[in-house]
């Protein structure tokens, strides 16, 4: 399902309880469960240590529809992301115990 | 045998402060900043440590080892094609876990290496406890600790890179899961004779693997075809067991080592929240956030006035006295030298006053690491004319100066944008356009019309930019930028920053100042200055509706912007504080807004040629000059009215 990353119809079934990154509330613990988009940007978010599985979390939204703030819990780094790109993200909510 | 110095190389992720620990070996000789992406080239120097010479060069940092942008392609090129004899392999400690990624990318080199755990400080405030004995066994390469900022851990470093050199013993390289490592033992059986091997076969299997939907992929498909279905095979099974492309299961692979190496090495302890990160959470505040950048920005033009313009007034008064003294003699030894002493003045006692503090302030700002937070904040702004977050860190350095600035546009991921931003870039009032603004506007009519004129200045910048955005309208990637956690700037470095920029304008601008004041007294004296104003005179006289004799000095703004202030009281023939006396409040503000945008200075247009071109050159000229024209002729036109 991950081949043919380029021609990704954003429409797709949604995978279950997931959503992008646009929705969740700040300060919650989420769960990467996939990056879409083309793999340069896939490429990006690897080097800059965002990965499937990770463990991150929102912590702040500039206003006027403005880039969102994302803490990588795995290794403490933050990035700043446009919309376009944080709603290529989909995250799945942590339970506590799995922390 | 003639001994080779032997080659060290530095290499990190952005912002791990390699340039600093290379300043604090080195001397400072390397920009340094709070933002990913300070240097976007090398810089290398020699270096004597206990008798022996090394050359160490410090390159720009990058995240892995597949380039993505034009400034890590420069890591690679120092990697590669000129093999160094020792990497330094620079970590920022705090972020330790993520920077293990790209060591472990290095270790596959299997080139001599030493890693430095820098920003121990930092860490520590992190709650982290860093085991170097266990890193250094779990890595298999020496691993020492430092502080660069305060210079701390330096030589403990040489020791090492001189020990290392000396045994000349290459690290082995991590293994991977057995699925994975499996296919890379394949296919460094497969790889054909003629195939180009980078450091060794592993590196380059791994590597060929990991180029899949680069351009190096092409090329083996028409080359090779047997090969590459080969290839494509290896990728499919990785692919299928990971349900992911196979250049995230190696990077997935690698990042699961790391965090091992990590979760083995380091213990993290709950740290309490620090005062920084709390005036973080402030400066980065969806509302108050945008107050602060304002009430930043004019703080810094405001304090830079303050400090400015009395100190102006105090140098000035002794150099006035000696022009004065000078007036009454007409023969060419004493034009000569009272343009000598305009030039002298000029440079010391009109453009420090303002250009220090200025520095200065640029200084803490950088180091604070507040040009990332901007970007944060200003890019739902930047999209609505065309541009990301990105961006606005090079618009910031450009207050300093636009050269910098240019280059720092190698970061931005397009093409498109860094078009876009190295033509905006000029607009932008560098520190010489700061000197005109404050010593002429604020100074003679008042603060607020210089307020007035950078708010004005910004929003023509911004206009300029949508009218670019129907001209390049390709749409540009989302931002993705770093944002690297805040800093107490250390006053030293500020310092040595500001002499190291200092030293650069004492060298370069002073000449062309000095120079440039001394020649047009010699073209005064011959008449030729006539010559040219006369020229001039229906652009200058009829369509700005100045003094004649300002054409000439307008001409000679090309060089330095400066050097049209100060040719400007020399034609007038007049002093600083009688200028209004000789020409309007209108004419005045004409001559800043003309000098201001008529073209980017000798040094920023060789930078815009040299980055991105001859045309992209050319379009910013006639971009300038035609905003310029406009604009001016408006500001002439409209006050005229009032």
């Amino acid at each position: 399902m991950f081949g043919k990353r380029s021609g990704y119809p954003l429409n797709e079934p949604e995978l279950k309880g997931s959503c992008t990154l646009l929705e969740i509330p700040q300060g919650a613990v989420y769960k990467i469960v996939e990056i879409r988009g083309g793999p340069g940007l896939h490429r990006r978010l690897l080097s800059l240590g965002f990965h499937r599985g990770d463990m991150i979390t929102l912590e702040g939204e500039a206003i006027m529809k403005g880039p969102v703030l994302v803490r990588n819990l795995n290794n403490d780094t933050r990035v700043a992301l446009g919309r376009g790109i944080a709603q290529k993200i989909l995250v799945e909510p942590v339970g506590s115990d799995e922390r | 045998m003639k001994d080779k110095v032997p080659v060290i190389v530095f290499v990190g992720q952005p912002n791990c402060g390699k340039s600093t620990l290379f300043n604090s070996i080195a001397g400072y000789k390397a920009q340094t900043s709070n933002f990913p992406g300070t240097t976007v080239t090398h810089a290398h120097s020699e270096v004597i440590w206990k008798g022996k010479v090394y050359s160490i060069v410090d390159l720009p940092g990058t995240y892995s080892l597949t380039p993505q942008e034009p400034q890590e392609k420069v890591v690679l090129t120092h990697i590669f094609k000129e093999k160094p004899d020792l990497i330094v392999n620079v970590i920022d400690a705090s972020l330790l876990c993520r920077s293990l990624e790209l060591t472990l990318e290095l270790l596959e080199l299997e080139y001599p290496m030493v890693v430095v755990l820098n920003m121990m400080d930092l860490a520590e405030k992190k709650g982290m406890t860093i085991r170097v004995e266990e890193l250094e066994r779990r890595l298999g390469v020496p691993v020492v600790k430092a502080i660069a900022i305060h210079g701390l851990g330096t030589k403990e470093l040489m020791d090492s890179v001189e020990k290392a050199l000396l045994t000349k013993r290459t690290p082995v390289a991590l293994q991977y899961g057995k699925e994975v490592e499996k296919r890379i033992q394949q296919l460094v059986k497969i790889l054909p004779e003629n195939f180009p091997i980078v450091a060794n076969k592993r590196f380059t299997a791994i590597k060929t693997i990991e180029a899949e939907t680069l351009t190096a992929d092409k090329f083996f498909l028409e080359n090779n075809r047997a090969f590459k279905g080969q290839l494509d095979r290896l990728r499919k099974e990785l692919s299928e067991w990971r349900e992911a492309p196979a250049y995230e299961v190696i990077s997935a692979e690698r990042h699961h080592l790391a965090l091992k190496i990590f979760e083995e090495c380091c213990r993290v302890r709950h740290a309490r929240i620090s005062w920084v990160e709390k005036l973080d959470n402030l400066i980065m505040h969806p509302i108050l956030g945008y107050f602060f950048l304002l009430l930043i920005f004019a703080g810094m033009f405001y304090l830079i006035f303050k400090i400015g313009s009395p100190l102006e007034t105090w140098l000035l008064k002794p150099f006035e006295t000696l022009r004065l003294s000078l007036e009454n003699n007409h023969n060419l030894w004493a034009e000569l030298l009272s343009g000598l002493v305009q030039g002298i003045g000029g440079g010391i006692a009109i453009v420090l006053p303002y250009f220090i503090p200025l520095l200065l302030v640029m200084g803490f700002l950088e180091d604070l690491g507040y040009l990332a937070r901007a970007g944060f904040l200003l890019d739902s702004f930047m999209h609505r004319i065309g541009l990301h977050g990105k961006s606005v860190p090079m618009f910031i350095l450009g207050f300093g100066c636009n050269v910098p600035a240019i280059m720092a546009t190698r970061i931005l991921e397009s093409k498109r944008d860094r078009i876009v931003t190295a033509l905006l870039i000029p607009f932008i009032p560098c520190a010489a356009r700061t000197t005109i603004i404050l010593s002429l506007v604020a100074f003679l009519l008042g603060p607020w019309w210089a307020l007035g004129f950078y708010l004005f200045n910004l929003l023509l910048i911004s206009f300029l930019a949508l009218v670019l955005k129907k001209i390049f309208k390709l749409s540009s990637p989302g931002l993705i930028l770093e944002i690297p956690s805040l800093k107490l700037p250390s006053l030293k470095n500020i310092w040595q920053k500001t002499y190291f920029n200092l030293e650069e304008f004492v060298k370069f601008a002073w000449p062309i100042l000095i120079g440039g004041s001394i020649f047009l007294s010699f073209l005064s004296f011959v008449k030729v200055d006539h010559i040219i104003n006369a020229f001039l005179s229906p652009f200058v006289s009829g369509l700005l509706g100045l003094p004649q004799s300002l054409g000439v000095t307008l001409v000679f703004g090309f060089l330095r912007k400066e050097l049209s202030l100060l040719m400007m009281f020399q034609a007038l023939g007049v002093g600083y504080q009688q200028l209004l006396n000789v020409i309007t409040k209108v004419q005045l503000l004409v001559f800043v807004v003309f000098v201001n945008f008529f073209i980017p200075c000798l040094s920023t247009l060789v930078m815009i040629w040299k980055e991105l071109g001859r045309r992209i050159a050319l379009i910013s000229i006639g971009l300038n000059l035609s905003v310029a024209v406009v604009v001016s002729f408006l500001i002439r036109v409209i006050f005229s009215l009032l």
